[in-house]
């Protein structure tokens, strides 16, 4: 009896983590993905980092978002508007009560970026596809360099919730130990403690080096497997609470230009179910703001010969 | 016996199987690299055995018919032209459903059109005609045997380095507003074609109409009978089609070009930032790593393809070349690297990528290039240069 019991148990188990990996409300797996290709119901838009990726082989049926100008203001800092985001999105075909499927290359940094300007707007059955291009890839499946003609959509954005979105304010208040918020600083360490004002290779665009205070520093990259798709919810859960980050207070993710860390806040969030905002102006705008605390372990100082 | 006189023997091989050495260290090294980097390298093998074959030189099928009335190059040119107008278009028609301003089809050489192109395509013309070859054919007669293209290479790196000195001025006063001219913006797809091929033809009829009968060469072993310049063009065409598709359009001085800039932040003589130089479409960007490219192993591949096809031909030679050829290959090279810097590619990236992609920059340097060439080959005659 017990040991039919236990396999019972372990069958269910298996059964249902296989279910929730496949198909969640947050993440669709790559077979899903290929079954649904013709679904009228569901619209697949790629969002890559790098221009030109798209044309020479994307998903079938998927649009290109160009992160550099679709889906953000080209003069003013800022994302798009309601009004551009809802012409763009009919443009492309999507329709009331679609499921949209975004993916990228880059892990789906920016596909997870679109991903939280979307939420913004109060998109609903917004999905990523696990792994992004990355996995696709892996998984050998087809590309076509042909591209995508469509219909005229007609979906509708009603909604603007800037609640989700966490402005300099609201974390020089956490700075300033006002506010009781947990931040999550996801570049690489040797951002996190002034070692470096950018990544390699990419241009420094902060005139200082280090973190906000009391941020805790959990890399991106640690929520994701080798094959790119996200861990399980156990395992991140485990992740993150080691940092202190256990979703018992409100949480603002942030890293250079705000999209790396909307992959976290798409882990916290909508996997993990966290109340997290994305702090988008994120450290090129914090580490030039003037008069606001920085923490810097390094020392390093900008300019300095 | 008289069967042997048909094969080639077995040292006509030894290029071949060089290439074949590399491609298997290459193949080594290139798991880690993109997945295009192989194709890469062979699609440069194939370029240089074409090159080489058909003796695809711009300057040497110019010569041609300015001395001796013969145009055959000339239309060689004109059909990878044609060949390759067509395949680009059938590609921009998967890549953008419609040409619709201002979206331009991702890596396109579709470039900025201004006093500064023609600048730098007379450059390009006056360097290629004193070197003796622009930098595609410097490369595959390198592959011969030339030995001056070293001293050409060398002129044109520092050229490049030049340029890169006198960038920032010439992109903040007129690049930056010169327009960017694409003819399916304007005609939509199938009309550029028709305009482009109208156009091709007309060159081609005038170039008929000076062409004079040519001496017959005498009947030589198969394997040392030169292609005709038409299958060349075809052979150009369809590759520049495929690298488009694949890789990026077809060019060969992104790598000279990256050269040049780290040699030049070395010796710490070019600027550390190139205003607007990496959002302009054309041969040159910025890249990290050096040689271990898609252009580099392009490059490498093309001098090893015609180092391969002319030890099998029994064209390869090793030529030392005089003073005075070391001179001009080096002078060449400078104005070559200048002009084809500012241009932002040559007579491969500029010239037949360009004018593939139905961009007004492409026909712009093919004028002026040519202009360019013609004062350079009346000056080396005059005056014995």
């Amino acid at each position: 009896m017990n040991i039919v019991k236990k396999f019972v148990i372990l069958i269910t188990f298996l059964f249902s983590s296989q279910l929730v990996l496949a198909n969640s409300d947050v993440l669709v797996d790559t077979n899903w993905l290929e079954k649904n290709i013709n679904n009228p119901k569901v619209s697949i838009i790629e969002v890559s980092v790098v221009p030109g990726v798209y044309e020479k082989g994307h998903i079938e049926g998927a649009v290109n978002f160009k992160w550099h100008t679709d889906l953000v203001d080209t003069v003013s800092r800022d994302i798009i508007s309601k009004d551009r985001l809802q012409d763009l999105l009919q443009k492309s075909g999507v329709n009331q009560g679609n499921t949209i499927v975004l993916y990228g290359d880059k892990n789906n940094w920016f596909a997870a970026w679109a991903a939280w300007v979307f939420d913004i707007y109060g998109i609903e059955n917004v999905k990523l596809l696990d792994g992004g291009r990355k996995k696709w890839e892996a998984d050998k499946k087809p590309l076509t360099p042909i591209a995508t003609s469509v219909k005229s959509g007609n979906i509708k954005l009603t909604k603007t919730n800037n609640k989700l979105r966490a402005r300099l304010k609201d974390v020089v208040a956490v700075a300033n130990k006002k506010s009781d918020v947990a931040l999550v600083d996801i570049r690489s360490a040797d951002e996190y403690n002034g070692k470096i004002f950018a990544p390699a290779g990419v241009p420094e665009l902060a005139v200082r080096a280090g973190h906000i205070p009391g941020a805790v520093n959990v890399s991106w990259g640690k929520a994701v497997n080798e094959d790119g798709t996200i861990k399980s919810v156990d395992e991140l859960k485990k992740i993150y609470a080691a940092a202190g980050i256990d979703g018992s207070k409100p949480i603002i993710t942030y890293c250079r230009i705000g999209e790396r860390s909307s992959h976290t806040w798409f882990v916290l969030n909508k996997v993990l179910g966290y109340d997290t905002r994305n702090y988008d102006g994120s450290w090129t705008e914090y580490g030039n703001s003037v008069g606001n605390p920085i923490q810097n372990n390094t020392g390093t100082v900008w300019g300095k010969i | 016996m008289k069967l042997t006189s048909n094969i080639p023997s077995f040292k006509n091989y030894y290029g071949a199987a060089f290439a074949v050495l590399v491609a298997i260290l290459v193949s080594a090294k290139v798991q880690k690299l993109d997945n295009v980097s192989y194709l890469s390298y062979w699609l440069g093998i194939s370029f240089g055995i074409v090159l080489q074959r058909s003796r695809f030189c711009f300057y040497c099928i110019s010569r041609d018919f300015i001395e001796k009335k013969n145009s055959i190059g000339l239309l060689g040119i004109i059909t990878a032209l044609a060949v390759g107008t067509l395949g680009y278009h059938i590609i921009f028609g998967a890549f953008l459903i419609e040409p619709l301003f201002p979206q331009l089809p991702p890596n396109a050489h579709i470039s900025p059109v201004s006093i500064i192109l023609i600048l730098g395509s007379l450059s390009f013309g006056f360097g290629m005609a004193l070197a003796g070859s622009c930098i595609s054919a410097q490369l595959y007669r390198l592959g011969e045997g030339l030995i001056s293209s070293i001293f050409a290479f060398i002129g044109i790196i520092f050229g490049f380095i030049l340029a890169f000195k006198l960038w920032n001025y010439f992109y903040l006063k007129i690049i930056i507003d010169a327009p960017v001219i694409w003819f399916p913006h304007y005609f939509g797809y199938t009309g550029s074609v028709i305009f482009q091929l109208f156009i091709l033809l007309c060159l081609a009829l005038i170039f008929l109409k000076f062409h004079k009968k040519q001496k017959r060469e005498a009947v030589k072993s198969w394997w040392k009978v030169k292609w005709p310049t038409y299958v060349g063009g075809i052979l150009i065409g369809l590759i520049g089609m495929i690298a488009f598709l694949r890789i990026t359009p077809l060019g060969v001085t992104a790598e000279l070009g990256n050269l040049s800039r780290n040699l030049g932040d070395y010796l710490n003589v070019t600027p550390i930032r190139l205003e607007g130089f990496d959002t302009l479409r054309g041969c040159l960007g910025l890249v990290k790593n050096i040689f271990w490219t898609n252009n580099g192993l392009f490059i490498l591949g093309l001098v090893l393809g015609s180092l391969a096809s002319a030890i099998f031909s029994e064209d390869f030679k090793v030529q030392i070349p005089k003073v005075n050829e070391v001179r001009n290959s080096f002078v060449g090279g400078l104005f070559m690297g200048f002009g084809s810097m500012i241009a932002l590619g040559c007579t491969v990236g500029s010239l037949l990528s360009g004018i593939m992609a139905a961009s007004l920059s492409g026909w712009v340097f093919f004028v002026f290039c040519g202009g360019g060439l013609y004062l350079g080959w009346l000056i080396r005659n005059k005056y014995n240069f």
